[in-house]
């Protein structure tokens, strides 16, 4: 079998604020492959962008620590090296886009000039070079009449506009993993629509591999090749999109899928998870869906493992594939 | 820009009416006689009323406004009563020392609030924060007359570096005129320093949490870059509102700091017209400083369309 290695190898990634009894983030692992796209979906707070942003060098300034865990991106191990050396890298090689496109690029400064910056900060180019760079990315991300738009202001542009300003800004510099935290959350659906295909047509021609974070299953099942479920921290169920959509094992992934919206038309969510996730201060040693799980049972007092469920399909639930549970088992979980 | 600033200035005519107005009336209302004063120790009732006459003290107030405001447009803004010198003469004299003084002040406030402001907000929480603000908080507290008296006993005293006091025109000898000046400068801009440092640092705190500064480093920009490039010239923006809102301070400091180290300006010439109630300079320094603090607005707010487009197009 040829498996050459992967371009981005996690393994065990756990972040936690100085001081406090749980990690955020608890023994996160996965690859991606070059060319790849990895969605990574879970509810809000169960710590998607710590898990990019960790990867990106980037928890500096925060009472964030990464206490464990590598990751091995093209010969570096992006969780243990040099300030320098993940500065080198960002922007260049890894690059990352944000939620919201309203206030992450700086309003002080012409479009055109914060693109070419990020070229000129890798590459040792004449301005006028990294100029003509930056509205060959503008016009590459299908913002039209691009060459007047390199002097607007941010304030001069849409949402969605600003967002394709962001992503001609990461992909300047050709990477080759590409971060999008939640990059269509903050935006109209017709527009999320524009990005999410606008982004999937630029990772196909450039074969930028692209972790998109998201909390929207629709997202995920338009653009992912593979899936990581987190929840609470942990990486409950991860696998290829075709195995967790249509043999979803564990209970948290269950209830996403039913609480995604139907194809009828309707808005939001129809079903919600009963209960919510623990608070980080309050998490349970064992199973952190227990509280939720309707499969729940003594055993998941202890902490299950991400167990192998056939290739490439892993799972963190002692009762998966939950195939034993008749209906009339499942316990009634309090609201 | 040119637009802007047109509107601005014609918006800013009635404000110059107003206070001159008021400086006016509000001078005419004060207790005190500067004809008593002139006349000198015998008051002579023939001299009193003469000198009465020739400063048209008899007419209604109104047509001595009308008569002082015409001759002001004129440029024509009196006589002293006291040294029989144009006013406007007079100012034209003083104004540059203390404007040298003010710029001096405000470039070493710049030089060290506005490094030391991001610096520690940077560095938020070590060291260098605290060494920072206890510097910041001393210099507020510290009066600048003694500030002002400990260096001289310093400086110029023990060391002999720089003169105690004194004055030369920038127009003589630049570099010894800027080298007499820079004590005192010193001394005023220390306390403004202190507010820039303050203002600074909690501006740059709130940026440096800003999602643009979190894309700046996502961009692989240099830590340097990030900060200056990107998060101080947004946090500049309340900056330069303060920098404005301190001209008065800066102007009443630079007052009482000509006196400290006997610098001929603006100040002295203050505390001379009002101790002689000499009305004619008191309505023209009072006249001056108001257009002087419309024009710091005016040329304040250019400065925050500069570093803000949002405002450009509106
Ligand atoms: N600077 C911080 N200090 C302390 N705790 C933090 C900090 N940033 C995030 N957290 C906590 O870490 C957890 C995970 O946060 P994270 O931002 O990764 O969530 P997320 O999955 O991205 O959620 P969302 O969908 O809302 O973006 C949350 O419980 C949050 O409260
Ligand atoms: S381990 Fe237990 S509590 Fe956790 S998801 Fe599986 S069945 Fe539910
Ligand atoms: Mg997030």
């Amino acid at each position: 079998m040829t498996d050459p290695s992967p371009l981005l190898d996690v393994r065990g990634l756990s972040i936690r604020v100085a001081g406090t009894a749980e990690p955020l983030v608890d023994n996160v692992s996965f690859t991606l492959n070059a060319g790849e796209t990895l969605c990574i979906v879970g509810e809000s707070g169960c710590g998607k962008s710590l898990t990019a942003l960790a990867l990106m060098g980037l928890l500096e300034g925060t009472p964030l620590r990464v206490e464990r865990g590598s990751a091995m991106f093209q010969g570096i191990d992006l969780l243990s090296a040099a300030p320098d050396v993940l500065r080198g890298l960002r922007g260049d090689r890894a690059a990352m886009i944000f939620q919201e496109p309203m206030t992450s690029l700086n309003p002080a400064l012409r479009i055109g000039e914060q693109i070419a910056e990020a070229v000129r900060a890798h590459r040792d180019i004449p301005r006028d070079a990294a100029r003509a760079r930056a509205a060959e990315m503008l016009q590459r991300v299908r913002i039209p009449a691009a060459g007047k738009r390199l002097d607007e202001y941010p304030h001069q542009l849409s949402g969605g506009m600003r967002q394709r300003v962001m992503i001609a800004m990461a992909l300047a510099n050709d990477p080759a993993l590409l971060i999008a935290d939640e990059p269509t959350t903050a935006l109209d659906v017709t527009i999320q629509a524009q990005i999410l295909d606008l982004m999937r047509n630029l990772g196909a021609e450039t074969g930028t591999a692209q972790i998109m974070i998201t909390h929207d299953l629709g997202v995920v099942a338009e653009m992912a090749d593979k899936v990581a479920v987190m929840y609470a921290g942990r990486i409950v169920e991860a696998g290829t999109t075709a195995q967790v959509f249509d043999d979803p094992q564990h209970p948290y992934t269950l209830g996403l899928m039913s609480s995604m919206p139907s194809l009828a038309g309707d808005q939001g969510r129809l079903v919600t998870i009963p209960g919510s996730v623990p608070s980080p201060d309050d998490m349970p040693r064992g199973c952190r869906f227990a509280a939720r799980c309707p499969f729940a049972t003594a055993q998941c007092e202890a902490p299950p493992p991400l167990a192998p469920r056939g290739t490439g399909h892993a799972v963190a639930c002692w009762h998966a594939p939950l195939e034993d549970f008749a209906v009339g088992q499942r316990r009634e979980v309090p609201a | 820009m040119l637009a802007f600033l047109g509107r601005r200035i014609l918006i800013a005519i009635p404000t110059v009416f107003l206070i001159s107005v008021f400086v006016f009336t509000l001078q005419h209302l004060l207790p005190g006689d500067p004809i008593l004063v002139m006349a000198g120790e015998e008051r002579d009732p023939e001299i009193i009323a003469a000198l009465r006459e020739k400063y048209r003290m008899n007419d209604p107030i109104t047509v001595q406004y009308l008569a002082w405001a015409g001759n002001a447009l004129q440029g024509d803004l009196g006589i002293s009563l006291r040294t029989q010198q144009p006013v406007l003469e007079l100012i034209a004299e003083k104004l540059p020392v203390t404007i040298q003084l003010a710029v001096m002040a405000l470039i070493i406030a710049i030089l060290i609030g506005i490094p030391a402001g991001v610096l520690s907000a940077y560095k938020k929480g070590t060291w260098i924060d605290w060494l920072a603000n206890i510097i910041a908080l001393s210099g507020l507290s510290v009066p600048n007359f003694w500030l002002g008296i400990m260096l001289i006993l310093l400086v110029s005293v023990r060391l002999g570096w720089l003169p105690a006091s004194g004055y030369l025109p920038l127009s003589e000898d630049p570099l010894q005129s800027i080298r007499v000046m820079v004590m005192p400068a010193f001394v005023l801009g220390t306390a403004l320093a202190a507010t820039l440092m303050r203002h600074t640092r909690s501006a740059m705190l709130s940026v440096l949490k800003s999602d643009y500064v979190r894309t700046a480093r996502a961009k692989g920009l240099r830590e340097g870059v990030v900060l200056v490039k990107h998060a101080l010239r947004n946090a500049l923006v309340p900056v330069v509102t303060v920098i404005t809102l301190l001209f008065g301070e800066l102007l009443a400091g630079a007052v009482l700091t000509e006196q400290i180290f006997t610098i001929p300006g603006f100040g002295k010439l203050v505390v001379d017209a009002v101790f002689n109630r000499d009305y004619a300079v008191v309505q023209g320094i009072v006249l001056c400083t108001g257009i002087a603090f419309i024009a710091m607005n005016i040329l304040a707010d250019a400065a925050y369309r500069v570093l803000n487009p949002r405002m450009s197009d509106q």
